[in-house]
């Protein structure tokens, strides 16, 4: 009698209305994840080889054709881009394609981890499950309209991937790169909050588009606070995209971590971090555009220059990689710092080409390595090119377009970038762009002369490298791309230009 | 208004105090009780601005579960309780140094921007006060305008816990 009459009290709160379109990756990547962990807990034998990473490939592909379906509907000029969930999420084109990068990582991770899993020893479900919600972390991230959906995004992306990191418990520097992260990456995200309570201080609202429209209609009597702000978040985000100074984790996670987790966390971490850096710096602070471009200008000059110049020095080819992903990060910067569509577009064409290149030489580093995550050592390379021709050939390829060669997505990549800065008058910038794309060359020609040029005679050979199909499968697609947008990039850039981030405010 | 001034100047006080005896108590579990000082003045100070259900929140899953888990921490992995002499290591003048610059920089900005503003007097019923920031308006926030943030958090503790597990289980 009573709850019903307490019941009957109750009014009803006001849900707000979800699209459940605009949400469907998101969803599939979760219920994937859950499928994956009802499946390994149902079945009492092993199901087949193989079918966990599967049904992650699935997934992602899934996600990628709903993505193809929202991508219709927002560039369409009559109903272009949304908000939904009470302005919590933008569904723009921005949005679609960083759901394509991301999943596109899932997918490639994936098909590397399949057969790395059953060569350690560790198969199992797990590390699709953290992979697929890292993921989602990663793609709420880049739709997020709020700063309290990026902070949450950033946490589900880190959380899974700190666990990622150490998933190899058998090797202790697994072990300590989880460790490393975890300890780091907990004191970014602190850094993040405290970005985002100043924003919040500052303008009245953690919901971007509010935030944009404050700034647009007031001029602020004190600015100290709100670019406090702007430092902290870029604390917050340089660590996750490995920018110079917040890089010191990058060598050790990158070497640390399974290679396979590696190729996750430099494509889909990486681009989940560059996808909130464009959101919210270039679109929501574009007023304050003249304050935080010489933040990032230092930044990109720092990463440029310490992550081609560190790489050189290094023996160990994995490390030797952590170092070039960081001053790849620079280049991005590079994009960003323009702040202009220009620039976006350039960076998102980056962001794209980057994940194939960086998922297609982890992926050539897991399979060398041999049993153990062991070889990574630039000896394990010499003569490459005699035991495993193909192989040889694929990471060759890998290696130039990082170095920027022209016919490779990597060239075209760096062009873009440096052209837009150029177009921004950061001229001093693009030079030193170029010049350390020139230093770095060095290194990935240090890495092919090791595979083709060394004799064998006297040496010792290096361990026999197998090519697996799911491996073979993801190097295979890493390797297209590179090379047909490297030709015929028209396509990709198209979908960067109208790619273009929008910030919307609440309630529309 | 004197009254809440008063209370604030105490629970300030406190919190500042715990929490410089946290770090320099060379007895962990000692820290670990200061930490529950720190936490609870905290939780006092949301009580100050009106903010009951936060700050029940504050004490439930703070002390009641972070710091019981630092004890339990504390028990299980160290043999003997009581006196640690290597707590520090020989990074704690540039510790010091880190954190006096921060909160430098963080106080100097928080009195730029708000200098003396006072925040606004509110002559409302105590009905009014809980339907715009009670804990009513609480619950009505995370199921209308905080939906997206509370689903993502269910993620986020769905990662945590099958992260959890891949780390704990033994092969």
């Amino acid at each position: 009698m009573t709850a019903a009459l307490l019941f009957a009290q109750v009014e009803k709160v006001a849900t707000p209305k979800l699209d459940w379109a605009a949400t469907a990756p998101l969803l599939i990547l979760c219920g994937a994840a859950l499928l994956l962990l009802l499946i390994s807990s149902l079945t009492t034998s092993r199901p087949a080889r193989g079918t966990y990473a599967v049904i992650t490939v699935l997934a992602s592909a899934f996600a990628i054709g709903t993505a193809g379906v929202l991508w219709a509907r927002v560039t369409d000029a009559e109903r272009g881009a949304f908000t939904t969930a009470a302005g919590a999420l933008t569904v723009d084109g921005f949005s679609v394609f960083f759901i394509v990068v991301i999943s596109l990582g899932i997918a490639l991770s994936a098909l590397l981890a399949d057969d790395y899993l059953r060569r350690e020893n560790l198969d199992g479900p797990e590390l699709y499950v953290l992979m697929l919600l890292s993921g989602a972390g990663g793609i709420v991230m880049a739709m997020a309209n709020d700063l309290i959906v990026v902070f949450l995004g950033l946490e589900t992306l880190s959380i899974a991937l700190y666990v990622m990191a150490g998933f190899n418990r058998r090797r202790a520097e697994s072990r300590e790169s989880a460790m490393k992260y975890f300890v780091l990456g907990a004191f970014s995200s602190a850094f993040l909050l405290y970005g985002i309570a100043f924003i919040y201080g500052a303008t009245g609202s953690t919901n971007l588009g509010d935030i944009a429209g404050f700034l647009n209609a007031n001029t602020l009597e004190h600015t100290g606070l709100l670019l406090g702000g702007f430092a902290l978040l870029l604390v917050g985000f340089g660590f996750k995209a490995s920018a110079v100074p917040f890089h010191v984790w990058t060598p050790d996670v990158y070497q640390g971590a399974p290679t396979p987790v590696t190729a996750f966390m430099a494509s889909a971490s990486k681009a989940a971090a560059f996808a909130a850096l464009l959101r919210v710096f270039v679109s929501t602070f574009a007023e304050y555009r003249l304050d935080w471009q010489p933040l990032i200008w230092g930044i990109a000059v720092l990463t440029l220059v310490v992550g081609s110049v560190l790489a050189i020095v290094q023996t160990d080819v994995k490390r030797m990689m952590a170092y070039s992903s960081i001053s790849h990060a620079g280049f991005i910067l590079v994009g960003v710092q323009a702040a202009t569509a220009q620039g976006v577009s350039a960076a998102l064409f980056y962001v794209l080409s980057y994940t194939f290149m960086i998922v297609g030489t982890f992926g050539v580093a897991t399979l060398v390595s041999g049993k153990g995550d062991e070889h990574h050592g630039l000896e394990a390379y010499r003569g490459l090119s005699r035991r495993r021709p193909g192989l040889a050939l694929t990471f060759t390829v890998f290696l130039l377009a990082q170095a920027g060669v022209p016919l490779t997505s990597g060239f075209l990549a760096k062009f873009y970038v440096i052209g837009a800065a150029v177009d921004a008058h950061s001229y001093a910038l693009a030079l030193i762009a170029m010049l350390s794309s020139v230093v770095s060359a060095f290194l990935y020609l240090r890495i092919v002369v090791a595979m083709y040029m060394t004799d064998e005679e006297g040496a010792e050979p290096g361990p026999r490298v197998r090519v697996p199909l799911g491996a073979g499968v993801a190097l295979g697609l890493a390797v297209a791309f590179t090379v047909v947008v490297g030709i015929l990039p028209q396509q990709v850039v198209h979908w960067a230009d109208r790619a273009i981030p929008v910030v919307l405010a609440s309630g529309r | 208004m004197i009254a809440q001034n008063i209370a604030f100047g105490i629970l300030a006080a406190s919190s500042v105090l715990a929490a410089i005896r946290m770090v320099t108590t060379k007895n962990v579990v000692h820290a670990a009780l200061y930490l529950v000082v720190v936490l609870g003045s905290v939780a006092a100070n949301y009580i100050l601005l009106a903010a009951e259900f936060v700050a029940v929140v504050q004490l439930l899953v703070y002390i009641g579960a972070i710091v019981v888990l630092f004890l339990f921490g504390v028990m299980l992995t160290r043999a003997k309780l009581g006196h640690e002499g290597e707590l520090d290591n020989d990074q704690r003048g540039l510790a010091a140094v880190t954190a006096l610059l921060i909160l430098g920089i963080l106080g100097y900005v928080l009195v730029d921007y708000f200098g003396d503003d006072k925040l606004p007097q509110l002559n409302r019923t105590h009905e009014q006060l809980n339907a715009t920031r009670g804990t009513g308006a609480v619950g009505n926030a995370i199921f209308s305008t905080y939906l997206i943030p509370f689903e993502v958090v269910s993620v986020l503790l769905l990662a945590a816990l099958v992260g959890a597990i891949v780390l704990a289980r033994r092969d």
